[in-house]
């Protein structure tokens, strides 16, 4: 079975600096992939890529038979709302929008609203009794379990999380490891940018970038034997 | 149907997530709609109570005989019959005359028989020393024009001797009028005094109408006239026509302009708010994007977000300017001013459109890229 991600000697360049050179690599259906290098390595570029958020200098990203090189604005867009479910470091909800709200937001821009499925999703974060508050009245621990189930809201083929715990406490990064975890365990497909050796040592594999460039594909799991 | 729920949940959030922006937005849409409805309302009321008032500024429309006729050139005094049974609501007043050439003594004077009730609803504003002559029947008076009166030494009270060929009549001045036109220097009577001087009863030397509107309207009732007189010339007063024309032209180009210059700094008050909201928008529209949001469907929110303040600054400022309408109509114009219901789409219509136009640096967000709003840039 062909991958659900392929990165084939992809490039990006920012006029003169070169922030991925040449990456490649896989993930199939179903894995967790933590993407781990130093400050300025070029994890968030490539996320971006991935996401659709960005468009690649060179080479070819494959998500779902879909090359997202070759597409324009319009069909970016559809992508992203199909197929990817974002997780940001900053949680980004829209601040007058109820927690509710704000996962239906997603439902909207991906086909129809439902706001009973977005109040289940909620539910399943463990926000069933915050569905009317707006992020102000919500901690940042919650803010981001909003922001997992409006990721989720839409069954996408990847989830994207960029530095998903790196604004919380940790007792709240917990909350949040454990939902990353149930969501590998029910087969969804996970790619984490993070700095925490902890996240990374949960995944099935780390890709990690220096200066532009892939210097590593590890197993933790290998690793620690 | 729920995506439209969802679509209206939005936009309603919107409205109340930036209050204190679309607030000023708001009060700059409702400031220029009270001046717009205020404006068209006296427009519309303006033009009506303007022609009206110049109906009180003489004739502005001429029956008689064609030119060259010699004593055919006079009218049949039953064309009078036949004007009113046309039934024209905008025939004001309709006054005859027969001129007639007498003589006071020694001295020539042009005496005008008239319908003196007629006389006075078109030229209210002669001035009058002593009385006027109330009533058509009145066989006894008669005004003497300022001129005529200075030549043959005649004051209120006086009376006067006229006579043509082997007839004559007396009458008594009972005010002498200056009007700055041909009648000063007349004596003007009743008409069937001055048909039995002449001898020419049941005769008139032409008719003169006051017909209220706006000139197309009054060439209308013109032609109607001429349709329904056959033999006889209905001529619209030029001078007066064109001088009310251009009257009601000049107060309804500086009424458009006014309304266009206040709707220009109305947009420009909206366009400032607008771009600011639309800094605080940028992270918003980011994150739509990246959750798949298409730009138009983002920027419709936008779009209706400032269509519905327009609506609402529309309808605020309509109600606000029948209130200032009124004020102007009493303070300008001296009437009261009603509120004119066709005004209200316009002014929404207008207000829309102004808003709409105020929020072009909303529909720049639509250039946003995600990436660099999501990662702070």
């Amino acid at each position: 079975m062909a991958p659900l991600v392929q990165v084939e000697q992809l490039e990006k360049r920012f006029g003169e600096v070169r922030a991925l050179d040449r990456v490649s690599f896989d993930v199939d259906a179903g894995e967790w992939i933590a993407i781990m290098g130093p400050s300025g390595s070029g994890k968030t570029t490539l996320i971006n890529i991935l996401g659709g958020l960005d468009h690649p200098s060179a080479g070819r990203v494959v998500v779902d038979g879909l090359d997202i090189g070759n597409l324009g604005e319009r069909e970016l867009t559809r992508y992203r709302a199909d197929k990817i479910g974002f997780v940001f470091q900053q949680f980004h909800l829209v601040p007058y929008l109820t927690a509710l709200e704000n996962v239906m937001l997603a439902q909207y821009f991906h086909s129809i609203t439902d706001e009973k499925e977005a109040a289940e999703a909620l539910a399943r974060v463990g926000l069933g009794d915050r569905l009317r508050h707006v992020p102000a009245e919500l901690s940042g621990g919650e803010q981001q379990r909003v922001a997992i189930a409006r990721a989720l809201i839409n069954q996408p083929k990847v989830i994207l999380a960029d530095e998903p715990t790196g604004n919380l406490d940790e007792a709240n990064e917990a909350v949040v490891l454990k939902l990353l975890r149930d969501l590998h365990d029910a087969g969804h497909t996970i790619l984490v940018v993070t700095h925490s050796h902890a996240i990374g040592n949960l995944a099935d594999r780390r890709v990690e970038l220096e200066h532009g460039r892939l210097a590593r594909i590890s197993v933790p799991s290998l690793a620690k034997e | 149907m729920a995506s439209r729920s969802m679509f209206f949940r939005i936009l309603w959030k919107l409205l109340g997530a930036s209050r204190g922006r679309l607030a000023v937005a708001l009060i700059a849409l409702t400031s220029g709609a009270a001046i717009c409805s205020a404006l068209l309302n006296v427009n519309l009321d303006a033009e009506r109570k303007l022609t009206q008032e110049f109906r009180t500024l003489g004739s502005n429309v001429v029956i008689a005989p064609p030119a060259g006729g010699g004593d055919a050139a006079l009218a049949d005094a039953s064309v009078l019959d036949r004007i009113a049974a046309l039934r024209l609501p905008r025939i004001v007043a309709a006054a005859p005359y027969l001129y007639v050439a007498a003589n006071s003594g020694s001295q020539p004077v042009i005496l005008a028989g008239t319908w003196f009730d007629q006389v006075a609803k078109m030229n209210s504003w002669w001035k009058l020393e002593g009385g006027w002559v109330s009533s058509r029947d009145d066989r006894e008076h008669c005004l003497v024009g300022f001129t005529a009166a200075r030549q043959l030494g005649l004051a209120p009270g006086s009376s006067v001797q006229l006579r043509s060929g082997d007839r004559a009549i007396s009458l008594t001045v009972a005010g002498i009028v200056t009007t700055g036109g041909a009648e000063d220097n007349q004596i003007l009577t009743n008409l069937d005094s001055a048909q039995a001087l002449a001898g020419l009863s049941g005769r008139v030397s032409l008719v003169q109408l006051s017909v209220s509107g706006t000139p197309p309207e009054i060439v209308a009732v013109t032609r109607t006239l001429a349709e329904n007189l056959p033999g006889l010339d209905v001529r619209p007063v030029r001078q007066i026509a064109a001088a009310e024309g251009t009257i009601l032209g000049r107060i309804r180009g500086l009424i458009f302009w006014t309304i266009a210059l206040i709707l220009v700094l109305s947009m420009l008050g909206v366009l400032a708010s607008m771009a600011a909201l639309a800094m605080e928008r940028r992270r918003d529209v980011g994150l739509m994007k990246a959750l798949g949001g298409t730009v138009p469907r983002i920027m419709r929110l936008f779009l209706a977000e400032a269509g519905t303040l327009g609506a609402a600054g529309g309808l605020l400022g309509f109600l606000v300017g029948v209130v200032l309408a009124r004020w102007i109509g009493e303070r300008v114009f001296g009437v009261v001013i009603s509120a004119r219901l066709e005004v209200l789409p316009i002014t929404i219509a207008l207000t829309v459109g102004v808003a709409l136009a105020g929020a072009f640096p909303l529909r720049l967000l639509g250039r946003v890229r995600p990436a660099e709003i999501l990662r702070g840039e």
